[in-house]
């Protein structure tokens, strides 16, 4: 018996027992249902992204696969604050306390310009990498819209357990992601961190 | 490994390294080259790929989301730990014999020092009874290289139901066998070749001591290191020093002792 054998042995042995986990689990998956796309009308009265009804007056969610990017440049105003850390900086993180700016701004208003049919997220992802702030996000597939994890590497739950960042256009929250919201000429875009699930910046809408 | 301060990492890395290749030789440098480097390799490109926290933002990546310098060093720092958990592993497996630890805590925790022992002799054994098993079907013409690949692996199931049953019957004649012996019963005495001496007591006390000094460097922040968001922490000063130092003597400290027990007895030879 040469050295070799017994490792020849040994792989077909993994191999059968490979083969025999792949068709248990080939069994498993047949039993699964096929379909990971969200059914239509999951829940009464919200859309296939689990998004309750648009208030009157408020702009309908556009999805970001649907949407069609024209030549055509509007500008909005954007800015990015951090002023309730200020109030709560015994909640947040000792390694971040550097980070938050002494009045709160990471990014005073500006003026940014878009392309009819782009989104916040769009504008904000822009005006982050050209300002050289530091942004992460995360697609999440089951909302349809990209996360803001951090901005300025200031994270969700940084500043307490109820904190993160949230956006709003014409001091309305959205109820959907802002990769869904597609902006008009003139909109007024601001993200703020709450560290109150939105109660500290003028939003009711999660805790009521 | 305990440590996340860049100097205690890679002091731990090579001290384990240093000893592994004292233990192991040719085949400790052989395991570090295929599997703890791509792995390490790996470790590193993973973390800025999924993290994208820190200040010095290098590039972006084609999601949008920035490359930062300080994830890279990060996952360098996890892979550094990674490699020299592997690594001081390898070392324990080298140099803790089932026999030592059922001497250490056979008369503590019989049960468990016994079911550890096997435990840890399974996966040896296993594979020495199924070089067996591989043998004697060959002869029998049913061998699980040669053939078809249906062929294989129909022989090949065959043969790793024979090693379980096998292995399970084994593992009740063991127990039966020991407690016939009498494992675990009170005022039951065990052989054992090691004695608790002077030497032992010396290097007890210089383990204490090197323990109580780093603990209470860490508890005191001289051992501190941040990552995130930008990297900072404490490389120079005469403490901070002194515990990477310590450190230092305590990773060490085997292949110094081993290294002269060796000089000790080619003395003694050369003096015959």
């Amino acid at each position: 018996m040469g050295n070799k054998h017994p490792r020849r042995c040994l792989a077909a042995a993994l191999l059968a027992a490979l083969l025999l986990a792949v068709s248990l689990c080939g069994c498993q998956a047949q039993e699964a249902p096929a379909d990971a796309v969200p059914a239509p009308e999951a829940e009464a009265g919200k859309d296939p992204y689990l998004t309750d009804p648009i208030p009157e007056g408020r702009p309908a969610p556009v999805e970001p696969q649907d949407a069609e990017v024209t030549d055509a440049a509007y500008t909005c105003t954007l800015s990015i604050s951090c002023a309730t850390i200020l109030e709560h900086m015994d909640q947040l993180d000792p390694e971040k306390t550097e980070l938050v700016p002494a009045d709160g701004w990471i990014l005073q208003p500006v003026t940014a310009t878009f392309r009819q049919g782009e989104s916040v997220f769009d504008v904000l992802l822009r005006v982050c990498q050209e300002n050289k702030i530091h942004m992460e996000y995360s697609n999440t597939p089951m909302y349809n819209s990209a996360y803001i994890e951090g901005i300025g590497n200031l994270y969700e739950f940084d500043c307490g357990n109820l904190s993160g960042w949230m956006y709003k256009v014409n001091d309305w929250f959205p109820n959907y992601g802002c990769s869904r919201y597609a902006l008009q000429d003139g909109d007024v875009v601001c993200w703020v961190y709450t560290c109150d699930l939105g109660k500290d910046i003028g939003d009711n809408s999660l805790t009521s | 490994m305990f440590f996340m301060h860049p100097v205690s990492l890679l002091i731990s890395l090579i001290s384990a390294l240093t000893y592994a290749v004292y233990l192991d030789g040719s085949r400790a440098v052989r395991l570090g080259l295929t599997a703890l480097l791509p792995m390490v390799l790996l470790a590193a490109l993973v973390n800025p790929a999924f993290n994208h926290e820190g200040a010095t933002i290098l590039t972006y990546l084609p999601s949008g989301n920035p490359l930062t310098l300080e994830s890279i060093v990060y996952g360098l720092a996890a892979a550094c730990i990674l490699a020299s958990v592997l690594t001081w592993f390898s070392c324990y497996n080298a140099v803790m014999t089932s026999d030592k630890f059922v001497y250490l805590f056979g008369r503590v925790i019989p049960a468990l020092s016994l079911v550890l022992s096997m435990t840890l002799r399974f996966v040896p054994r296993f594979r020495a009874q199924l070089r067996v098993v591989s043998q004697a079907q060959a002869c029998v013409g049913r061998d699980a290289s040669t053939g078809s690949l249906l062929r294989r692996a129909r022989n090949g199931i065959t043969m790793v139901s024979i090693l379980v049953t096998w292995s399970l019957e084994n593992a009740i004649e063991t127990a039966d066998s020991m407690k016939s012996r009498g494992y675990g019963l009170p005022g039951r005495t065990a052989f054992s070749i090691y004695r608790f001496d002077d030497r032992d007591r010396a290097a007890l006390v210089w383990l204490v001591f090197c323990g109580f000094y780093i603990a209470a460097g860490w508890s005191a922040g001289g051992l501190r290191w941040r990552y995130y968001p930008t990297i900072q922490g404490t490389l120079t000063g005469a403490f901070p020093i002194s515990f990477q130092l310590v450190y230092l003597a305590l990773c060490l400290t085997p292949v110094i002792l081993n290294g002269m027990e060796d000089w000790k007895w080619k003395r003694l030879q050369s003096v015959i």
